[in-house]
């Protein structure tokens, strides 16, 4: 007690107790990822940028003054900015100084660089070179020369052109010194030329025209976008100088505005031509400041989120914001009320000549809006993986959109036609078409849409012109507003009786669109998109196909979008298995029905509940109806691919209470039996149902489907309830256990897929992964679907996915990014966890990590699944994946999300290809068999044949001919019964030998695809200790006579056993 | 599916020849037949086998990208047929490679379409692999000399000990019809009885001959079912199960009545507070041991 003696007011105590250790993981976080994104200015660095910029400057001293310079530099970027009088002669810029980021020492890795401003020099422009892209051209010129020079100096490594913000009007020279600092790899200097006095700014009005070659006759059209570009060099030298001001001697600030550029980075979306970039965040910051929402008391975090708010939350984007303090202004209302017309933000720099957000446009605005909001909402929400969500979660196009569209406009003329650059560039405003096309065509399908062309790629000789800037692909984003709508198939215009909406309409959608008599009598213009449910995805790709088609002169092959490109591996032939849910379910209902009418036997049937992933749209491949399993009637026609297996459905069965049933678990296993044969009998005697059975399960077909029926025991669960308590090491799981489990699981599962539609087809997607890179026997279904709803319970730093592709993407990244050893996942599916149940489950996690510290091998298990009816993760993740298997799962997943990722962002090739997703390399293991493909059950469910082409083949056998996956046309003749008979239930040929071979051999480790995968993978497995590795090392067997014995054990089945690796005997 | 039908077919017709014949010349023939295939098969096997050796050096198509490699790839292919030890050493190289995906759990972008190995990284599981060398070398050898050729799993469809055709009979054993089963369970809840019965015999002897009777409270909850009609007096609902089970929620009122319930609350509570303060010191370490800070 005399510990609390000092601590007299325990609330207190407890309050900031709460809040320091908040704050506290918070700062160490932070504090963490600022040390590890800065760059450190030490000695050694500052140095090796003060010789790389002094040895520019030399370089550039060596040009001779008046050097006559003309077009000829760079005849085809001349030409096609449309500048007129080129030439001039060459004088030593004004002056070089190092400015940016490096400046206020704010550098952020991975880029490092420092910026260096070159003022150019007034003897080399007219007082009219602002006009018609003179100054752009000269500018260009200017750096040519310099670039030239600097080429021919051998301390730099490489000299490379880039553009500034995407402008290609604006190229910067990247300069990469010869002499390298291990500290920072591929350092570079960027030289951004200004043009800091040359022009009188009134010149520049936004109302003014400047390009000539915009005018149409007599009507001159102002070029607001064109003065700012040239105003922007202008005033960059000041404004970096106000910056400087700002941030220097301010070590919080800086930091802030590191974690700005963090966060802005991980959102490649935001961060672009049309968004933010770290001079705007600076900016932004420094504005807070300036108008004291940010002071000197405040840690870094805290001004992050301020300054989110600020994005997020403030009305003043509406009116536009001043650096200056409100007395201050010196600018007309009129000119205000026309820079908010011309621009949906608009940010004046500290002499209010210029918008610095001038290139933001409304879509990126809105998405900047949405985000900082999104990320406001994680730091409430998240709890501990805020951080996480906020700083180390990368959210691209393809996690974040869930359509992503890709335009491949190499070689297409179209978008130039006009000119490359006028007011604005031919790409911006191709962009906004698309933009335009997309939202008028989707309506309010989509929540946001988002287009950014990123046309300019890494090293591109602009000398030549701007026609080679076509290359990368425009990238279209859309958010989908909600699954309803965005499957929507008909889309009602306007009224037939207004006329100019009715011909826009027309005019737009061309002849899709019909005029149509509704239901209420409306009479309206209207487009429709007919599809069979299992394809419904499918009409916003149709959409958006049609619109492009129609209104920019493209070919269908340039348009790629990435929503149907994993569809393949779901299919069963040309259709999705799916379709066939509605008769399964009609089927389960009638079967319940006829469950709950049974009389003869002495307990009546209270409950059924269906248990399989098929009755919850969650199986990979639901079953199709099988001819031969319905009920007495005629012999059906059978088709010649008739399956001989079919696979059973489970569905739990509870009956009345009752005080007679026996204490021990076998018997009660036996008496479940027993009531489940009377069941079956008596469902074939009053309704002609077959019903099959072994020792442990009863089958009854109906319609077309095998049911594998279940008894849960209510009593047998309460027995082993008790046994738990009373011994925690002993975990004694009953069949009632499971059963029990299974069905909360079920339940919760199947709640959870009525509120999230494409749910089913995410989990779908990656079970089908997980299967296909042998992973069956590590991660169970179950799993797979408690990670896949983890997705859609807590989306955060996302929204909800709305595609399969996206859910994928981003199951596998969970897969690959979570911190399987230190952190638990909870899994809130009905978010009906308190405080206390967190604290519980953090509490059992805790335990099944005492053994880390001594080793970090010993987790078990090593991927911990909270649940409500699981808390301490017993259920599907006890005993498998282990922490090796975990690893490799991870690796996989890794590697198959950035595989995922570079297909939303680039064309396929030889090597990236959409079906490499589902390809496992079989090198990956010790030893391959191979299986005969057509002695799987389920032929059909094989992706790709395997071919292995190393490894030394071990043994080889034929197929057996006493089992074949389809009905032989002999044996279609003959009675119903006897047909019924020749029906395989839950036979899998896979299973028996892998079953087998687990009981063989022991030194083997089997990786499998139970969905259909004709390859097993054998790893050997390491011995326990190396003491008896030594003795045992003498007597081991052969690996050669191992292998063989595993091909005779699978005889019939096993097309060819493969050695590729001998065990490691010695560690 | 069409290369499935044929095939099909095929079989159709091959059995219907099959059956045509005795079972005893079946079987003649086909011991024939494997015979002759063994011997026809054997310097057509050595060829294949040597061919399967080339394939192991320019096989993996996407493994071998370093120069040394090509080099071991030609040696190989030249000498293949001369020197026997050079290509046991050659084919080790081509282990040592391979090797690098031998940990399950390597941390390595795994497959696909990137598998090049970086030079530096199979050097060193050269070096690994050199200490089990010998012991390879072993492997190797037998390999080699005993198992010149793949060995064939024979009479697929006779052997009723292993593979398909057992799982086939298991699967038809397991099924014996619903009377069998019924009968089968009959027995078993027959003899289950008896053993109770004789046990519950057993115990009442043993209480008897010590001249005690025990008198036991009858555990247990009420009866559901009336002992005479046999009728279900009440049923358990699932519902009300799954409630009592899930949803023991304890009583919110009275646990903050006293002032001394109120005190020790706040005390365990600022407990529990400093383990977890505690918890998160230690987290903070082992964060700090992973560093798991770099956001690209």
């Amino acid at each position: 007690m005399g510990k609390f003696n000092r601590l007299k007011s325990p609330s207190k105590f407890l309050n900031s107790n709460l809040k320091v250790q908040y704050a506290n993981r918070w700062t160490f976080k932070v504090s963490e990822l600022i040390n590890e994104v800065q760059i450190d200015h030490s000695p050694a660095f500052t140095k090796h940028v003060n010789d790389t910029v002094s040895s520019i400057r030399n370089s550039i001293d060596k040009i001779p003054d008046n050097l006559v310079v003309t077009g000829e530099e760079a005849a085809g970027f001349v030409r096609d900015v449309g500048a007129d009088k080129v030439e001039f002669k060459f004088k030593k810029p004004k002056s070089i100084e190092i400015g940016g980021s490096y400046s206020i020492k704010c550098v952020v890795k991975p880029d490092i660089s420092v910026d260096l401003f070159i003022q150019l020099p007034k003897e080399c422009f007219h007082e009219k070179d602002y006009l018609n892209h003179r100054y752009h051209a000269k500018r260009f010129v200017y750096l040519c020369v310099i670039s030239k020079s600097l080429k021919s100096d051998s301390s730099f490594a490489k000299v490379e052109w880039s553009t500034l913000q995407n402008e290609a009007r604006k190229p910067v020279l990247l300069v990469y010194p010869a002499d390298k600092l291990a500290e920072v790899p591929g350092f570079f200097v960027r030289i951004i030329p200004t043009a800091k006095s040359l022009f009188n700014a009134a010149k520049l009005d936004l109302k003014r025209n400047n390009v000539r070659a915009l005018n149409q006759g007599e009507i001159s059209l102002p070029t607001p976008r064109y003065n700012c570009s040239i105003l922007e060099d202008v005033c960059l030298e000041d404004n970096t100088e106000f910056l400087k001001k700002t941030f220097l001697g301010w070590k919080a600030l800086g930091e802030a505005l590191v974690l700005l550029k963090v966060w802005a980075r991980q959102r490649d979306f935001i961060h672009s031509h049309d968004g933010l970039n770290g001079y705007l965040i600076a900016i932004i910051l420094s504005y807070l400041v300036a108008h004291e929402k940010v002071n000197s008391s405040m840690r870094p975090l805290q001004i992050f989120r301020v300054t989110l708010d600020f994005i997020a939350n403030s009305k003043l984007w509406t009116r536009g914001l001043f650096l200056q303090k409100q007395g201050e202004i010196k600018i007309l209302k009129e000119d205000r009320m026309l820079y908010k017309q011309l621009f949906p933000v608009v940010l004046f720099d500290s002499t209010t000549h210029i918008n610095l957000t001038f290139r933001i446009n409304d879509s990126g605005f809105s998405e900047l809006q949405n985000e900082a909001s999104l990320t406001l909402q994680c730091f409430g929400k998240s709890g501990d993986s805020a951080f996480e969500d906020i700083f180390m979660t990368k959210i691209d196009f393809a996690a974040k959109y869930d359509y992503c569209v890709r335009l491949n406009l190499k070689g297409n003329s179209e978008f130039y036609s006009s000119g490359y650059c006028l007011d604005e560039e031919c790409w911006r405003l191709y962009e906004k078409k698309v933009h335009s096309l997309l939202s008028q065509g989707l309506n309010d399908r989509a929540k946001s849409i988002r287009v950014i062309w990123r046309n300019i790629p890494s090293c591109c000789s602009l000398e030549n012109g701007l026609s080679t800037l076509d290359g990368e692909p425009l990238l279209a984003g859309i958010s989908l507003s909600s699954l309803d709508k965005a499957f929507r198939v008909v889309d009602i215009g306007p009224d037939a009786e207004k006329k100019e909406e009715a011909t826009r309409f027309r005019k737009f959608w061309g002849e899709k669109a019909e005029l149509r008599r509704f239901k209420d009598g409306k009479i309206a213009e209207s487009t429709v998109w007919e599809s069979e449910q299992w394809m419904k995805h499918l009409i916003l790709k149709r959409i958006v196909e049609y619109i492009l088609l129609r209104h920019l002169s493209i070919t269908k092959n340039s348009i790629e979008q990435t929503v149907d490109q994993l569809d393949f591996s779901l299919l069963h032939g040309v259709e999705d298995p799916m379709s066939f849910s509605a008769s399964l379910l009609g089927a389960f209902d009638v079967l319940s029905k006829r469950l709950r009418l049974i009389e003869d036997i002495p307990l009546k049937v209270s409950s059924v509940q269906p248990l399989h992933p098929a009755f919850r749209f969650t199986s990979v491949f639901p079953p199709e109806p099988h001819p031969l399993a319905s009920e007495k009637g005629n012999v059906p026609r059978l088709h010649k691919l008739t399956s001989s297996c079919i696979q059973p459905l489970e569905v739990m069965i509870q009956l009345e209470g009752s005080g007679n049933w026996p204490m021990d678990d076998v018997a009660i296993e036996k008496t479940k039996s027993a009531f489940l044969l009377k069941i079956g009998e008596s469902l074939e005697n009053s309704w002609g149902m077959t019903c099959t059975a072994t020792e442990d399960d009863v089958d009854v077909f109906q319609s077309g489907y095998a049911f594998r029926l279940k008894i849960l025991h209510e009593r047998g669960l309460s027995l082993v309830k008790r046994e738990i308590g009373s011994d925690q090491g002993k975990r004694v799981s009953s069949a009632d256990q499971k059963l029990f489990v299974h069905s909360q699981h079920s339940s919760m599962i199947n709640g959870l897929q009525g509120v999230f539609p494409i749910y089913g087809p995410v989990v779908r997607l990656a079970k089908r992964w997980v299967a296909s890179h042998m992973f069956s026997a590590c991660l169970s279904e179950e799993a797979i679907e408690l990670l896949v709803a983890h997705l859609f319970v807590k989306p955060l730093p996302f929204t909800v996915p709305c595609s399969r592709i996206t859910g994928f993407l981003r199951f596998l990244r969970l897969l690959a990014e979570y911190d399987w050893t230190f952190s638990p996942l909870i899994v809130d599916i009905n978010i009906d966890f308190n405080a206390s149940d967190k604290k519980e489950i953090h509490d059992k996690f805790m335990l099944t990590r005492k053994g880390y510290e001594e080793s970090s091998q010993n987790i078990s298990p090593a991927m911990f699944l909270a649940t409500s009816y699981d808390k301490a993760s017993e259920a599907w993740t006890r005993l498998s994946p282990n922490i090796l298997e975990l690893k490799r799962l991870v690796a996989y997943a890794r590697s198959s999300a950035n595989l995922l990722t570079r297909l939303v962002f680039q064309d396929q090739t030889e090597s990236d290809r959409w079906e490499c997703l589902f390809c496992t390399p079989l090198t990956n293991y010790d030893a391959v068999i191979l299986l005969h493909g057509d002695r799987l059950p389920y032929p059909q469910h094989l992706l790709f044949p395997s071919k292995l082409n190393h490894g030394r083949l071990v043994a080889r056998g034929n197929a057996s001919k006493a089992f074949h996956p389809f009905m032989l046309p002999g044996d279609l003749r003959g009675s119903l019964d006897k047909l019924k008979n020749k029906l395989l239930v839950d036979f899998d040929p896979l299973r028996c030998y892998i079953a087998d071979l687990q009981k063989e051999c022991n030194t083997l480790k089997l990786w499998y695809d139970s969905l259909g995968g004709d390859a097993v993978g054998l790893t050997w497995e390491r011995s326990c200790s190396k003491k008896r590795d030594r003795e045992e090392a003498s007597d081991a067997e052969d690996p050669i006579d191992v292998l063989k014995a595993v091909g005779e054990a699978g005889k019939g089945f096993v097309k060819s056993v493969h050695f590729l690796k001998a065990p490691r005997l010695m560690n | 599916m069409g290369n499935l039908k044929e095939k099909v077919d095929k079989k159709k017709q091959k059995r219907s020849k099959k059956d045509n014949n005795s079972k005893f010349s079946e079987k003649d023939a086909m011991i024939k037949k494997e015979d002759e295939r063994s011997k026809v098969n054997k310097p057509a096997e050595k060829k294949k086998r040597k061919r399967e050796k080339g394939n192991n050096f320019d096989g993996g198509d996407a493994i071998q990208t370093s120069r040394e490699d090509d080099q071991t790839k030609a040696e190989g292919e030249k000498k293949m047929n001369k020197l026997r030890k050079k290509k046991q050493r050659s084919e080790e190289q081509n282990n040592a490679l391979v090797g690098k995906y031998h940990q399950p759990g390597s941390e390595s972008e795994v497959g696909f379409n990137e598998q090049k190995c970086k030079s530096k990284k199979t050097k060193k599981k050269k070096k690994e692999h050199d200490t089990s060398k010998e012991e390879e070398n072993k492997v190797e050898k037998r390999g080699e000399t005993d198992h010149g050729e793949a060995y064939c799993i024979s009479s697929v469809d006779e052997d009723c000990s292993k593979g398909l055709k057992k799982w086939l009979t298991d699967y038809h054993q397991s099924r014996p019809g619903l009377k069998v089963l019924q009968q089968r369970l009959d027995e078993f809840i027959i003899s289950h009885e008896e053993k109770l019965e004789q046990e519950r015999k057993e115990r009442e002897a043993q209480v008897a001959e010590g001249g005690w009777t025990v008198v036991k409270h009858h555990k247990g909850r009420k009866k559901t079912t009336d002992s005479e009609s046999g009728i279900t007096v009440g049923s358990v609902a699932p519902a009300a199960v799954e409630n009592q089970m899930t949803k023991k929620k304890p009583k919110e009122v009275g646990l903050e009545f006293y002032r001394f319930q109120k005190r020790e609350a706040q005390r365990s509570e600022i407990m529990a507070l400093r383990s977890k303060f505690e918890e998160d010191r230690k987290r903070i370490q082992q964060l700090r041991a992973a560093r798991k800070f770099r956001p690209y």
